[in-house]
């Protein structure tokens, strides 16, 4: 269930530059979320391919369960917002319409995120952002913080089992207290092994004045070549629509 | 050889919120090249010394500090932690929360990364580090994936690779079954021979045997004896315990006994809890498959096992807990669903944390009562000797009050298996002694599961041993 920056290093699949990630999700934005181009026909064709991405990057990163659900997912949804929303009038047509344009337009950035996060090691982030120059001062607590959540999560679980032990759940006695429940021992772990982890990351060196170094070797490879331009081809559309060479 | 390593001159220490000094005037010179081993009961102030030593106190424990304390040369009021951390390398308890990567390689290198080494001396010191302790099967694992004991050696060969001086450790076993133990042992004789100085606290001593210089005792502060080695582990074991310590002498190893269930002391078995069909599988991997099995009613059993042998899903499964889990219990002659054993079963978890929610510790222990009868837990209070703090937030109270303020939760609930998961990591003898005797009380109501390596605490408690290792009770 702790998906955030945990790559399971032993089983990952097609490794992609995170720099790479990083474009296929700015490009995602402008697309798919932004619509840049939808007045021309052949950069909308482009886009909708190009929202199908995320979904194959996460079957090549061997996460096929979540491929296949987010995929089936996105094509009800993109389905309903081509054929159903024409077809139906009135309120039903606006609330509808109004709910699958939303989801077509930021799904697809939701799951390259979900891509992104659940196939980068916390080593690959830091070193594509030392490579981007961006400042230490960014990158540690960011970092930091990631590395945090999946250690939040286990927490949750264990209390959340404790709970079912004690029979403390909704319908029961205490469901009005549920919240406060879980968050009071949530937020004493949190805190405790926060201060374990800081502690533990300080006396390893971490924040030394002295300019990091990294031995984890990201690099652009053959798949990051197709997947940029692949991504490449999408702007080139666009440029060459404006220009009216193509509609 | 002879210069010294640290020196601490008149120190004295008092956490922020804290009562009494942590630290009372101590005086100590530890020399280079020396291994220390700093023992006594909890709160004596060890812990404190080897956060002196990394400079966690006084840059990340807040509180009040006085005298100098020096690091090979260095004041460490001067000099920040992070800078300190190519001198005294720090190896802590607990793995959950000393680990910033999550592969290995990367985890191993983290320390060198931030000291800025260059990325082929990094590698180089990698593969020496991973030869030198013969991890090499380790590399580029995914760190949930391991067990305890591999991690810890994953956290020893991080401090290894950035070559410090001066390594700290502050109760490294806490979470480890013997064999890990052993093979930690061989890791600090490894450093010992590079000429490293080494700083241990510890409450299991029996692994150190021969490998320490020197040993301090600590009280209230203060180191009160200062013996070499030898003279220390000679001590008998009455006098070792009188002052709080746990013996030193190799227990009977129950890991060495059969699997299944094992009788060690006389037990009049009247009813028995049996289990049918525990089997459990993580996708195509089986993490527990045993077809039969019982448990005597009213019984206090260890179950032991290796490091990832399977012990917590067991117990999960017996509780209820494991989502998918198809086996079955018949308790006195009535079959129980997982349902079931969720109403008649309570864990208590070694994080106790997770399961105190109430405002109070009273209000704590009345939440899952049928009929919710203040005169009832109160007795149960008193009975468990926690009814001076009943108005106390559960959550201030020290680890062993929580303890007993779960285990009068679950028999107020009506609990009759109660699950222990090491209820003793952690404790001095005293502490361990008083757990104990708690445990083999709760024997005439319930029925008592402990998981643990703590051989001492099974010596004194248990009835019985189920020895589980590879997912099964049989060879």
């Amino acid at each position: 269930m702790a998906q955030l920056f945990t790559a399971d290093v032993e089983n990952r699949g097609l490794v992609l530059d995170p720099r790479t990630k990083l474009a296929v999700m700015i490009t995602l934005v402008v697309f798919a979320l932004g619509s840049a181009g939808s007045d021309i026909t052949a950069v909308r064709i482009a886009t909708v391919v190009l929202s199908f991405m995320p979904i194959v990057l996460l079957m090549t990163a061997k996460q096929f369960g979540k491929s296949a659900v987010y995929g089936a997912l996105y094509i009800l949804v993109k389905l309903s917002d081509m054929l159903l929303v024409p077809q139906l009038t009135g309120l039903a047509h606006s609330v509808l319409g109004i709910c699958s344009l939303i989801f077509v337009r930021v799904m697809p950035g939701l799951i390259m995120g979900a891509y992104m996060l659940s196939s980068t090691t916390v080593s690959e982030f830091i070193s594509a952002m030392h490579r981007m120059h961006i400042p230490q001062q960014i990158t540690i607590p960011m970092s930091v913080m990631f590395r945090f959540f999946p250690t939040v999560l286990e927490e949750f679980a264990a209390i959340n089992m404790a709970m079912k032990m004690r029979d403390i759940r909704l319908g029961g006695r205490n469901a009005g207290k549920l919240l406060e429940y879980r968050l009071i021992p949530l937020m004493v772990c949190s805190v405790n092994i926060g201060s374990e982890l800081s502690a533990a990351a300080l006396t390893r060196g971490l924040g030394t004045k002295v300019r990091r170094t990294n031995i984890c070797r990201i690099g652009f490879r053959l798949q990051d070549i197709i997947v940029l331009m692949m991504i490449l081809s999408v702007y080139v559309l666009l440029i060459l629509g404006r220009a009216g060479v193509v509609r | 050889m002879s210069g010294a390593a640290a020196v601490l001159k008149n120190v004295s220490f008092r956490y922020k919120n804290g009562d009494a000094g942590a630290l009372t005037g101590l005086d100590l010179t530890i020399s280079e090249g020396e291994c220390v081993l700093l023992c006594g009961s909890s709160g004596c102030g060890k812990t404190t010394v080897t956060r002196l030593l990394n400079g966690l106190i006084p840059h990340y424990y807040e509180g009040e500090l006085a005298g100098d304390v020096t690091v090979f040369g260095r004041s460490v009021a001067d000099t920040a932690i992070e800078d300190l951390a190519g001198t005294v390398g720090s190896v802590f308890q607990n793995p959950r929360s000393q680990f910033f990567c999550v592969d290995t390689t990367a985890e191993i290198a983290f320390g060198c990364e931030n000291m800025g080494l260059p990325e082929e001396e990094i590698r180089e010191r990698i593969s020496g580090t991973v030869a030198d302790m013969k991890i090499e099967k380790l590399l580029d694992r995914s760190i949930f994936n391991l067990s305890g004991g591999e991690k810890q050696k994953i956290a020893c060969a991080g401090v290894s690779a950035m070559q410090p001086p001066l390594i700290v450790l502050d109760e490294p076993t806490s979470n480890l079954d013997l064999d890990a133990i052993d093979e930690l042992r061989r890791i600090i004789r490894h450093w010992r021979e590079q000429g490293k100085t080494i700083v241990i606290a510890e409450h299991r001593l029996g692994w150190l045997n021969g490998i320490c210089d020197r040993v301090l005792f600590m009280e209230n502060g203060c180191v009160s004896r200062d013996l070499t080695g030898a003279e220390f582990f000679a001590e008998p074991t009455v006098s070792l315990n009188t002052a709080g310590l746990r013996s030193v002498a190799e227990k009977r190893n129950y890991l060495e006994s059969d699997t299944g269930v094992t009788a060690i002391k006389p037990f009049e078995n009247a009813a028995s809890i049996e289990l049918r069909n525990f089997t459990y599988s993580y996708g195509r991997h089986t993490a527990l498959d045993i077809p039969e099995l019982e448990i005597p009613a009213g019984s206090v059993c260890a179950v032991v096992g290796h490091n990832g042998a399977g012990k917590s899903t067991f117990v999960k499964c017996l509780c209820g807990l494991q989502k998918g889990f198809k086996g079955s219990v018949t308790s006195g002659g009535k079959a129980c669903s997982p349902r079931d054993m969720r109403r008649i079963s309570y864990m208590v978890m070694q994080d106790v944390n997770h399961q105190l929610f109430a405002e109070s510790v009273l209000e704590e222990v009345m939440l899952g009562m049928g009929n919710e009868d203040t005169d009832t837990a109160l007795e149960m209070l008193r009975k468990l000797g926690i009814a001076e703090y009943k108005d106390r937030h559960a959550m201030s109270l020290s680890g062993g009050q929580k303890q007993r303020t779960a285990i009068a939760s679950a028999l107020l609930a009506g609990k009759k298996l109660l699950i222990f998961d090491e209820p003793t990591s952690g404790l001095d003898f005293h502490s361990m002694e008083l757990t104990a005797q708690l445990l083999s009380s709760l024997g005439s109501e319930c029925t008592v599961l402990i998981v643990t390596h703590d051989m001492e605490l099974i010596e004194r408690c248990c009835t019985h041993i189920i020895h589980i290792e590879n997912g099964s009770v049989s060879i």
